[in-house]
């Protein structure tokens, strides 16, 4: 699905943890390009970095050393207000636990990145019941995050994640909490979002073959070992 | 309404979902609120008694008082009086001769101190010496100067022998006794001639400001005065430390209330460390995030403060009306304990309230805004 241009560009990119004898390099002189559309799903072994790649490209985090360009900006310059507000208008995130407030209902925490953006209740609430309708939970918009399913929390996640129309959307194991039919439930509402909405998508799993079902994977090794892109 | 606004109004509603967040916000707003009570409390009551006794002086001193800049009389205290009766017709004067004797009776003899004063009729003392002579209305006492006069036989204090005729209330801070005379008695005992040493000046209506009046009316007459600041000064100032004193003191409660704040808030940014982290990451910027909490400690200190302004009042109203605290008679000017809630003050004691609530929210607010948001949610 890649028209060719590349939205995210990593280039050199190392990250490690910790200082003196108990640092850690997680990733080492790393290289990505993901072009615009694409669906790629990164793969590798517990503890190899995914989530931390993920982290770098979604500005929640700060490479060590290396250049990320988003769209062709190199946004490591930008600081903490513009990389937020970078975050909120150009990426959606979906975490492996749902990670919904506990306070909010269902429709308020699909609608808190509008509400971050300056948009007032009345367009928020707007656009939640737009995507409440898209992940069919329509009937749980006033149900708090402890009265839904598993798999409800995690498809009000992936409508909190698009609610501010991204370009870009990232997945850290959005179905590793989940039993296989919700979990095919999500990943099949990601996919299909993916589309319709005209996403670049960056989906991190353990299940191969969630991963045989994207456009491309990239296969993380521990650091000093060579990456693989299928 | 800002996204941060909304998430600290959601927090603080949340207590209805009885959360741990909604227990511990729960602890900091009963701390804070117990803090302002105990502080409205006791300055409603500090405030009764400090009121009962500026009324005391109000009700029974004089308001102001005409002095010579020099010695011991007024040069020509018929003019003073004239200019004053002219320019402030509604103040009452009373010309007033003050000395010290020594008052006997049949069994026993004290200094007191005795003033003539021209709205006398009669001759009374006070509570106090009639007390220390055993004496009372009917009885006879020798008033004896210290003025000397030449006799046949040489110099012999001057002397008079009267009968009391009234038992009045001590003046407010008065320790010896004191007898009061008619004018013209007090002038032939101290002086042997008409003099006025001092003019005392009362107006009820508007008590705290006839010093500067006077002042006004006897610009340019060569005499001093004294306000009623001035003729209490160090009482006035003794019970002003005292507030100060006991504000501080009790006040030390809300900075302890505050230090619980400051716990508590840093306890809710460390439970909801992932809730912050994916806050940023769906773009809340550090500002923001330090606002959130700056509100949620505002918040909690808004409603802490309220409620224990509103029971804090209650309790002092409730205390005076019904005299629920009441005192030994004779003893105090008061039969039960006064409390008086000045909206001012309780007004202040949530201002400080809030200004501990914002200062204990800050230092964690500044934490957190400084965390890249991935720090949260990298162990989990």
């Amino acid at each position: 699905m890649s028209d060719g241009s590349c939205l995210v560009e990593l280039r050199g990119v190392s990250k490690g943890f910790g200082a003196g004898s108990t640092r850690v390099e997680v990733l080492g002189d790393l290289d990505l390009d993901v072009a615009e559309g694409q669906l790629l799903a990164v793969v590798g072994p517990s503890g190899v970095g995914k989530s931390t790649l993920l982290h770098l490209i979604g500005l929640l985090d700060r490479p060590d050393e290396g250049d990320l360009m988003l769209d062709g900006d190199d946004v490591e310059l930008l600081d903490g207000e513009a990389r937020a507000h970078l975050r909120n208008r150009m990426i959606g995130f979906v975490f492996q636990h749902h990670y919904l407030l506990d306070e909010l209902d269902a429709r308020d925490n699909i609608g808190l990145p509008l509400r971050i953006a300056g948009k007032g209740a009345a367009a928020a609430h707007a656009r939640a019941d737009e995507l409440l309708e898209a992940v069919s939970l329509t009937d749980r918009a006033h149900h708090f995050p402890d009265q839904l399913s598993g798999g409800e929390q995690q498809r009000v996640a992936v409508a909190r994640a698009l609610a501010m129309k991204p370009r870009l959307l990232l997945a850290d194991e959005p179905t590793g909490n989940l039993d296989r039919e919700n979990s095919e439930q999500v990943f099949d509402l990601v996919r299909e979002l993916h589309l319709l909405a005209g996403l670049t998508s960056i989906i991190v799993t353990h299940d191969e073959e969630l991963a045989r079902m994207c456009d491309g994977t990239f296969r993380l090794a521990p650091a000093g070992q060579p990456f693989e892109y299928v | 309404m800002s996204a941060e606004l909304h998430l600290a109004r959601r927090y603080l509603v949340g207590l209805r979902r009885r959360t741990h967040v909604a227990t511990v916000t729960l602890i900091s707003m009963v701390g804070l609120g117990l803090g302002v009570l105990a502080l409205v409390v006791t300055l409603a009551l500090l405030e009764g008694f400090q009121s009962s006794i500026r009324e005391e002086i109000v009700a029974k001193a004089a308001h102001a008082r005409v002095l010579p800049v020099d010695g011991r009389r007024l040069a020509d205290p018929a003019r003073l009086v004239s200019v004053l009766q002219a320019e402030l017709p509604q103040v009452d004067m009373v010309q007033v001769v003050r000395g010290t004797c020594l008052v006997s009776s049949l069994t026993d003899a004290v200094p007191a101190s005795v003033a003539g004063r021209s709205d006398a009729l009669d001759v009374g003392i006070d509570r106090i010496l009639a007390a220390r002579l055993g004496i009372g209305v009917g009885d006879e006492i020798q008033v004896i100067s210290p003025r000397q006069r030449l006799t046949p036989m040489g110099p012999l204090p001057v002397r008079m022998r009267t009968e009391i005729a009234g038992v009045q209330a001590p003046e407010p801070g008065a320790e010896t006794g004191s007898v009061s005379l008619p004018l013209e008695l007090a002038q032939r005992l101290l002086w042997g001639r008409p003099v006025v040493e001092m003019i005392e000046l009362r107006d009820s209506s508007d008590p705290w400001r006839l010093g500067a009046r006077v002042r006004a009316a006897l610009a340019g007459e060569g005499v001093r005065v004294q306000n009623l600041e001035e003729l209490h000064r160090p009482l006035l100032l003794a019970l002003a430390l005292e507030r100060v004193m006991i504000f501080v003191a009790v006040g030390l409660m809300l900075v302890v209330a505050a230090l619980n704040l400051l716990c508590n808030v840093a306890m809710v940014a460390a439970e909801k460390r992932i809730d912050l982290s994916v806050l940023a990451g769906i773009g809340l910027p550090p500002a923001a995030l330090r606002r959130l909490f700056l509100l949620l400690g505002v918040g909690i200190g808004m409603v802490g403060s309220t409620v224990g302004a509103v029971i804090g009042v209650a309790v002092a109203m409730v205390l005076d009306r019904t005299g629920a605290l009441s005192l030994p008679r004779g003893v105090f000017v008061v039969s039960s304990v006064p409390f008086r809630v000045e909206p001012s003050m309780v007004a202040f004691v949530m201002a400080v309230a809030l200004v501990l609530a914002l200062a204990a929210s800050w230092f964690p607010s500044r934490l957190i805004a400084r965390r890249e948001p991935a720090e949260g949610l990298r162990y989990e």
